[in-house]
């Protein structure tokens, strides 16, 4: 993609997450690739694979990247990168690039969801995490596909769909599950359950919400951010208006990552 | 270079458990002793020995301690239960008696607990609610009163007044020496670290009182001596944090490992188990009803009511040190089901933060499970909080 790369400024950012592992490309400042892979059991090797195809994807080789940092939960094993960052500043960082304005944001991954708040620069001010249970988490989504013998994506359109709701009375997931089987064997709608269940994950993540004192809008990251049933619910939930991004939610904090590295300049 | 009364003090504590036992033989009576308002000099002017019991981070113990008390209880308190379950712990296992306050109400129950499954000769202090109250303060006289009537017995004669004078004198010629101490984990050059301090601390509460006060005043003579004790070193990096929030206790360490390999420097902290008892305390009277007053006249236990948060002297004290120790945010730590400190993290963090001051909570127990996650959150509070590197990243 680059005629000249002598003067060129390639860097990296790897989000090694609990589920998925991303990667975003930036060159002079622009997105140029990205990866999303499953981490799998080696999280050192899924970093350095993401980054291999979010090169490949900008055309790049990894010996002209300026440099790397690395974030998610298994930071921790990427010998590969020249800093590691936590996901909660590189969400900030990445938020920032994407919507100066962004204040707040609710990150959803894979098994951990977070309440970041942001000063005027970007900088992170507070945050919030629950990552002690799966509520509030793509995992309990997943749990909820698999009742419901649908995919993930379609989760969200069908909650959508609901004529009415049927409250989900725990955030348990595995109390959730056995609720969730009664209610379908008591013969309630699935798509009205589904609402029940967005509700219950939306008020949860609104009462984590709460302790930073969110500010409008708010900027919704993470892989359940793809879920259009979630963002409506915490609309309702959080009585503001959530955006999410063009560029690919789940890529947030990559591209936080990304942008830090190259904050960071050339290693020496 | 590492401070060699420190190498004294590790030598003293190893050799404690043979000494105690040894002054139990020769007819000594030890006392172990928990809480916030032990008057551990009046046990000391009675001829016994003083030992506070109970350590922390022990997630066998606490499971172990769980067979006896509900698991609703805050987990130093299922580890002191296992401690004496297990009857191995050298100074569990050398005890006459055990005192213990009843300021916060599971540490009463866990008096009764070890009451009646391990037959503990246990003996509980009443701390009134209204303390703030002459009728409160009434109360706490009669209570130490009685709590003395009961530790005459064991020590088979009545208190002498003499004794007491010089005890009082004593502890409180150790209560100024830790005050000097705990003043240089904040020397921008650290001479020595808050870790060290805390575990001397903690130390002095099983070594001979006589000793303990040699030894700090050693440390004390020797850290005056560094070359860069005072304003000699450039100030180092290092994001500045308090602790405060639930007591940790020996052993304990999950929290301050973390906060130290994130890069963090704990300058101080507010903790019941350790510099809190330490502030505010008077005897200025040697007498029964002038210490009592002096207990209970302190910073009161966090497990004591709490005034309206402008009032507060607990909040307040916080603040202050925040204030004139230049800490960059406190880490407000709790145990799961300490009621006390997890339901006032929402007040703390935001009469902090109309100070500037930021507040990271930690919520855990004592297993590792957790560690991972609470390494994410204290790195990113670090990074918020922003070093020198971390700030220049940020531009």
């Amino acid at each position: 993609m680059c005629d000249d790369k002598s003067n060129m400024q390639a860097y990296a950012g790897v989000d090694v997450g609990s589920l998925a592992t991303k990667s975003v490309v930036i060159v002079d400042g622009n997105i140029a690739g990205s990866s999303v892979i499953p981490t799998g059991v080696y999280p050192e090797k899924a970093g350095q694979e993401a980054m291999k195809i979010a090169l490949a994807s900008a055309g790049l080789e990894q010996n002209e990247l300026r440099f790397i940092v690395a974030t998610g939960y298994g930071r921790i094993t990427a010998k590969y990168a020249d800093k590691t960052v936590t996901e909660i500043t590189c969400h900030a960082k990445g938020a920032s690039y994407l919507r100066q304005a962004a204040r707040t944001i609710i990150d959803m991954g894979g098994q951990d969801c977070k309440v970041i708040k942001l000063d005027r620069e970007g900088n992170v001010d507070d945050f919030a995490m629950n990552d002690k249970c799966a509520a509030g988490t793509g995992r309990f989504l997943e749990v909820m596909a698999n009742v419901f013998k649908v995919s993930l994506d379609e989760l969200g359109p069908m909650a959508l769909k609901a004529k009415s709701i049927v409250p989900i009375s725990s955030t348990c997931t595995v109390f959730a599950e056995s609720e969730v089987i009664s209610l379908i064997a008591r013969g309630e709608p699935p798509e009205d359950i589904l609402k029940g269940i967005h509700q219950a994950i939306s008020n949860r993540v609104s009462g984590m919400a709460s302790r930073v004192n969110p500010e409008a809008e708010i900027f919704f990251s993470g892989g359940v951010a793809k879920n259009v049933g979630m963002k409506a619910a915490l609309e309702t939930a959080l009585k503001s208006s959530v955006y999410v991004p063009d560029f690919d939610p789940q890529l947030v904090g990559a591209l936080g990552a990304a942008v830090l590295a190259k904050s960071h300049g050339p290693k020496v | 270079m590492a401070l060699a009364t420190l190498g004294k003090f590790k030598e003293a504590l190893k050799e404690r458990p043979a000494e105690l036992a040894d002054a139990r033989r020769e007819g000594k009576k030890a006392i172990g002793w928990i809480g916030y308002y032990v008057p551990e000099e009046v046990i000391h002017a009675l001829g016994l020995i003083p030992v506070r019991i109970g350590r922390g981070g022990d997630d066998r113990l606490a499971e172990l301690g769980s067979n006896y008390i509900s698991t609703q209880n805050c987990i130093f308190l299922r580890e002191c239960v296992g401690l004496f379950a297990e009857n191995k712990d050298p100074y569990v296992k050398n005890l006459d008696a055990v005192v213990v306050d009843a300021a916060c109400l599971q540490m009463y129950r866990m008096s009764s607990i070890i009451k009646y499954y391990f037959k503990a000769n246990t003996l509980v202090l009443g701390v009134p609610r209204n303390y703030y109250l002459p009728e409160g303060r009434e109360y706490f006289r009669k209570e130490m009163g009685f709590l003395v009537e009961r530790l005459e017995n064991i020590a088979g004669h009545e208190l002498e007044a003499e004794k007491l004078v010089a005890s009082v004198k004593l502890y409180d010629d150790i209560r100024r020496a830790v005050l000097e101490l705990y003043k240089f984990p904040s020397l921008y050059c650290q001479p020595i670290t808050w870790r060290e301090v805390f575990e001397t601390v903690q130390s002095g509460y099983l070594l001979d009182k006589e000793k303990y006060l040699s030894l700090l005043k050693e440390l004390l003579a020797e850290l005056k001596e560094k070359p860069d004790s005072f304003g000699g070193a450039s100030p180092e990096k290092g994001v500045r944090v308090l602790l405060t929030g639930s007591a940790i206790h020996p052993g304990d360490t999950k929290l301050i490992d973390i906060i130290e390999a994130s890069g963090g420097r704990v300058v101080c902290d507010n903790l019941w188990s350790g510099l809190a008892p330490y502030l505010d305390k008077k005897v200025e009277d040697a007498t029964l009803g002038g210490i009592a007053d002096a207990y209970l006249g302190r910073v009161p236990a966090p497990a004591l009511p709490y005034f309206d948060g402008a009032t507060d002297p607990r909040l307040n004290t916080l603040k202050r040190l925040a204030k004139e120790l230049e800490v960059h945010g406190v880490i407000y730590y709790t145990l799961r089901y300490c009621d006390s400190a997890n339901f006032k993290v929402r007040n703390t963090k935001n009469a902090l933060a109309d100070d500037g001051v930021p507040l990271l909570n930690i919520h855990t127990e004592y297993s590792g499970s957790d560690a991972g996650a609470i390494r994410t959150r204290v790195e990113a509070f670090i990074e918020m909080l922003g070093t020198a590197d971390d700030k220049e990243m940020r531009q």
